[in-house]
């Protein structure tokens, strides 16, 4: 087991792109880290030049503690997971797994006895004297998981190891992911686009964006407070609403609605009053009824459609007139409102966010109430 | 597949089950197949069985007629004539030789080709002229080229010391002579089949094995070989049938001297026909040398088969 830590590292192309700008992160030993972002930000890049197989073009990368940047991927002590999982096609699942230990020169008593343990840990004993065009997306995800579990790494580097998989069974193995980690207390490093995973797996999620980190924390801590409205708006689905707004002392206006603010949040805020802000509203924080204990605002909105999802109903609607803005808002499963129906909200005031329009980062604001 | 599939429910199908649209899609089917079928059936299947039954009959061309049946009289005075055994087992060792050297030079510079970034057109380009060229072209060209006493190869030797060879005229190396030529002529057909080959290889697996600690070596070794191994049957199958045939070369360098140093057996056939008129008796050793063909083909094909 080892800490992962990235010094300023940077990736540039021969012709010049940058794909990687001046990353540096700690993953310490044993963490569950993700790296989450829009294809093309340089979270797969950044995941390579730590496995050795791109290389640094600036900065430092330790493993452990020592300088790995002209290390050889096989000196490294990491183990990489493909998005296509990468089998080897001719050979047979025992040999995939084997290869690597046979390359370093491990015994064949302990081979077999390390196959073993990963064959049974994984549920693919039946399947060893099988070659991988012979078996099904998630069982090839296994063997692949597999490969990497026999060699007992220092990390274990994923990319994108589930998007190839059906949602059923990529949830299945979201699962069985997270308990690996706590059995195996292993770092990883997990490379995704996918929100729910990241919200569901990662200990701290690292979100990338142009080749630079956006912004590194535990789940719910970006969940709660993104710095910026490319976070805000990527995760959690249907993601936060981002509406240009105007700022006074004491309100928000949306178009024609004004949100009171409680006057903590009102004199918070206060030195960005008389300008335009883009408020952050999550879907789940419009509610039906007006609670008393937490510091609501009716909000009139207009349906525009539903989404029925089962366990709760999603209203498209608009605020400030038909013409306004579009929102997403999270509604109770029993919940119906006819196209162009004028509904009453109470907005959750105390989890509003703002945002500058112009450095599209999160104006400053009191700690969460 | 399911194409195939398809297909196959289709003909299951009693005929009364099928509809007009597949009926009518069937007859459409031959109608645009049958002028290549007619072709084929023309300049392939017609001649060889022509051929084959030519073989059974004392036919030459003195006597053009297949009045005398001989069985297989033919075969027997074929198989029996140690000069037509020479040119057989002449043939297979310049084969086994050409085969050979052609797959190790060409596979190497596939594979310094395929890591090649810059300039592979114009490599490609230079590679492909030989290949181009008719063979008899390149015979006469290389006829000039080793001439033993106006040669360019000659004087090149000379300048650095080395006695004059006489290229064609040695029975010691004019089999040789032939090989090296014919590996400057072919080499490229493999060069090109195998870096086609090497650049459908996926990377990924290259990338796990550089991760599981796998040396470039033992990357070519374990994973290179065995994924190229059914384009590497290919390949040889397929150079092994053209080097077989080889003749042109061999009637403008050496017309299978000197001796009988360079006699093979196409050539060796082709004489029988037309020089010793002997249509009948040249018939049958073009069968035997079909039916040794044949019996390679498949076998290498089973061998590359039980590899993969």
């Amino acid at each position: 087991m080892a800490s992962i830590s990235l010094s300023n590292v940077h990736k540039f192309y021969p012709n010049g792109y940058a794909a990687v700008r001046d990353v540096s992160l700690d993953i310490k030993d044993g963490e569950f880290m993700i790296l989450l972002g829009p294809s093309g930000c340089g979270k797969s890049t950044t995941l390579r030049m730590i496995a050795g197989l791109e290389t640094i073009s600036k900065g430092d990368l330790h493993i452990g503690g020592a300088r790995m940047n002209d290390i050889d991927p096989a000196d490294r002590d990491v183990a990489i997971v493909f998005q296509n999982y990468a089998l080897y096609p001719h050979m047979t699942v025992i040999d995939n797994l084997s290869f690597g230990l046979r390359l370093r020169g491990v015994g064949r008593a302990v081979i077999d006895q390390r196959v073993a343990n990963i064959a049974d840990m994984l549920g693919i004993g039946e399947l060893l004297s099988r070659k991988p065009a012979q078996l099904s997306g998630g069982q090839r995800q296994r063997v692949a998981l597999g490969r990497a579990l026999v060699r007992e790494p220092k990390a274990f580097l994923l990319d994108e190891p589930l998007s190839n998989l059906d949602a059923k069974l990529r949830s299945a193995m979201r699962t069985e992911l997270i308990k690996l980690h706590r059995t195996l207390g292993t770092t990883i490093v997990h490379v995704t686009h996918d929100q729910v995973e990241a919200m569901t797996m990662g200990e701290r999620i690292c979100i990338m964006k142009d080749g630079v980190i956006v912004q590194v924390g535990a789940p719910m801590e970006v969940y709660r407070n993104p710095v910026n409205t490319f976070v805000a708006g990527f995760l959690a689905s249907p993601p936060m609403n981002l509406l240009r707004s105007r700022l006074s002392a004491q309100s928000l206006s949306l178009g024609d609605t004004v949100l009171a603010l409680p006057p903590a949040l009102g004199q918070a805020f206060a030195a960005h009053a008389e300008r335009e802000v883009i408020a952050g509203m999550r879907p789940e924080d419009f509610h039906l009824k007006a609670d008393a204990a937490a510091s609501t605002a009716p909000v009139k909105v207009h349906a525009v459609t539903t989404e029925v999802l089962g366990p709760e109903v999603i209203l498209v609607a608009t605020v400030s007139g038909e013409q306004g803005a579009e929102i997403h808002i999270r509604c109770p499963r029993d919940f119906r409102a006819k196209p162009g129906e004028i509904v009453i909200f109470h907005y959750d005031v105390s989890q509003l966010q703002l945002f500058d329009p112009e450095t599209t980062y999160a104006l400053k604001r009191p700690v969460q109430i | 597949m399911t194409l195939a599939a398809d297909d196959r429910r289709l003909n299951d199908l009693p005929r009364a089950e099928q509809t007009a649209v597949e009926r009518r899609d069937r007859m459409f089917g031959w109608l645009i197949a049958s002028p290549s079928l007619g072709l084929l059936f023309l300049v392939i299947l017609f001649p060889v069985f022509w051929a084959l039954y030519t073989s059974v009959h004392d036919y030459t061309l003195i006597a053009p007629n297949f009045d005398t049946f001989n069985g297989i009289d033919n075969y027997t005075k074929a198989l029996g004539d140690p000069e037509f055994r020479h040119t057989l087992w002449l043939t297979a060792f310049f084969v086994a030789a050409v085969v050979l050297l052609e797959f190790a030079l060409g596979f190497l510079v596939a594979l310094m080709l395929n890591s090649v970034e810059r300039f592979k057109a114009i490599y490609y380009a230079i590679l492909l002229c030989p290949l181009l060229m008719n063979p008899v072209i390149v015979g006469l060209i290389w006829r000039m080229f080793l001439h033993p006493s106006l040669g360019i190869v000659n004087y090149l030797l000379s300048l650095v010391g080395i006695d004059p060879v006489n290229w064609l005229g040695s029975t010691k190396v004019a089999l040789w002579t032939i090989v090296m030529v014919d590996i400057w002529h072919q080499v490229s057909f493999m060069i090109v089949l195998l870096l086609a080959g090497l650049s459908a290889l996926p990377r990924e697996p290259y990338e796990a094995a550089r991760v599981d600690g796998a040396s470039a070596l033992r990357s070519f070794w374990h994973i290179t070989v065995p994924l190229m191994l059914p384009v590497i049957a290919v390949t040889l199958l397929i150079r092994l049938i053209f080097a077989v045939k080889t003749y042109d070369l061999v009637y403008i360098m050496t017309r299978g001297g000197p001796g009988v140093a360079t006699d093979l057996v196409s050539y060796f056939i082709y004489r029988t026909a037309f020089v010793g008129l002997n249509i009948g008796e040249a018939s049958a050793m073009s069968a035997i040398l079909l039916a040794v063909i044949m019996g390679l083909t498949v076998w290498l094909h089973r061998y590359m088969r039980s590899l993969t």
